[in-house]
């Protein structure tokens, strides 16, 4: 066995041995992937998930190293992007994705990514047509 | 100041430009004759072309102590690098059908799971999802 391979065994036991922990945050996570564009009920999805609320989402944040909420903002943007690739309209993108306004997701937009939608469209199609 | 790639130092840059691109599936991007042999040659993931390159660096042969270093690292079965991928059980699976040889097969560790490969060229790499 390899150094690395032992390294990866004695972490294991170290910090990843709750197997429950990680199946209750691999579940939030998997839920939040697949209904990233609805408003998350963290109080409801603790009552399934059998856990408080404040509990759910240290265990998040341990185990992840960011919020729920942060990362449904993530997948919310990276759907975003690959909206916004296939040409659709800033205001779908933002409505699709669970924006509530277009100025929050836009402001959001340009903060995470560097360039608003309209731009980060613009750039997209602009490549694809010099291919 | 912008990431445009990263550099893997290989031995043999035929080998790996075949390697990366047969076998692992990048695209050529840069191919520019330097001196003595040498090139400036990088590929990019197929379905991000834009994103950023990898650069296969003859680093060991010109410079000893990167030499050391890369064998150091594969002696222990470090990871010089790792790619993101959807499904590493799926990955693992086309790529032993292509002849590659895992020296970890997958494994989850915590909230991800891993599997790495030797990319034939002084190095082991790390493939990773995120469950």
């Amino acid at each position: 066995m390899t150094f690395y391979e032992t390294e990866i065994n004695r972490i294991k036991k170290i910090c990843f041995s709750n197997d429950k922990q990680l199946e209750t945050v691999i579940s939030l996570r998997n839920f939040i992937d697949n209904n990233f564009e609805k408003e998350i009920n963290l109080k409801f999805l603790s009552h399934t998930l059998l856990t408080s609320k404040y509990h759910l989402l240290r265990l998040f944040k341990r185990y992840y190293g960011i919020t729920p909420k942060q990362y449904l903002t993530i997948r919310r943007l990276e759907k975003s992007k690959e909206y916004l690739k296939k040409g659709m309209s800033v205001s779908e993108v933002c409505y699709n994705v669970g924006f509530n306004t277009h100025s929050s997701f836009s402001t959001l937009f340009k903060n995470k990514i560097g360039l608003t939608p309209t731009e980060f469209q613009k750039k997209q199609l602009s490549q694809n047509h010099s291919r | 100041m912008k990431v445009q790639g990263i550099g893997i130092p290989v031995l043999d840059q035929d080998r790996a430009l075949k390697f990366y691109t047969e076998k692992l599936g990048f695209v050529k991007k840069h191919d520019v004759p330097v001196s003595e042999g040498n090139r400036w040659l990088t590929v990019v993931a197929k379905e991000d072309q834009e994103g950023p390159e990898v650069l296969l660096e003859p680093a060991p042969n010109n410079f000893e102590p990167a030499k050391i270093y890369q064998k150091a690292l594969k002696d222990a079965g470090i990871p010089y690098t790792q790619f993101n991928v959807n499904n590493v059980q799926e990955e693992y699976e086309r790529l032993v059908d292509l002849n590659v040889t895992f020296s970890v097969k997958p494994t989850v560790m915590g909230t991800v799971k891993i599997a790495v490969f030797d990319d034939t060229c002084g190095n082991y790499i790390q493939i990773i999802e995120t469950l």
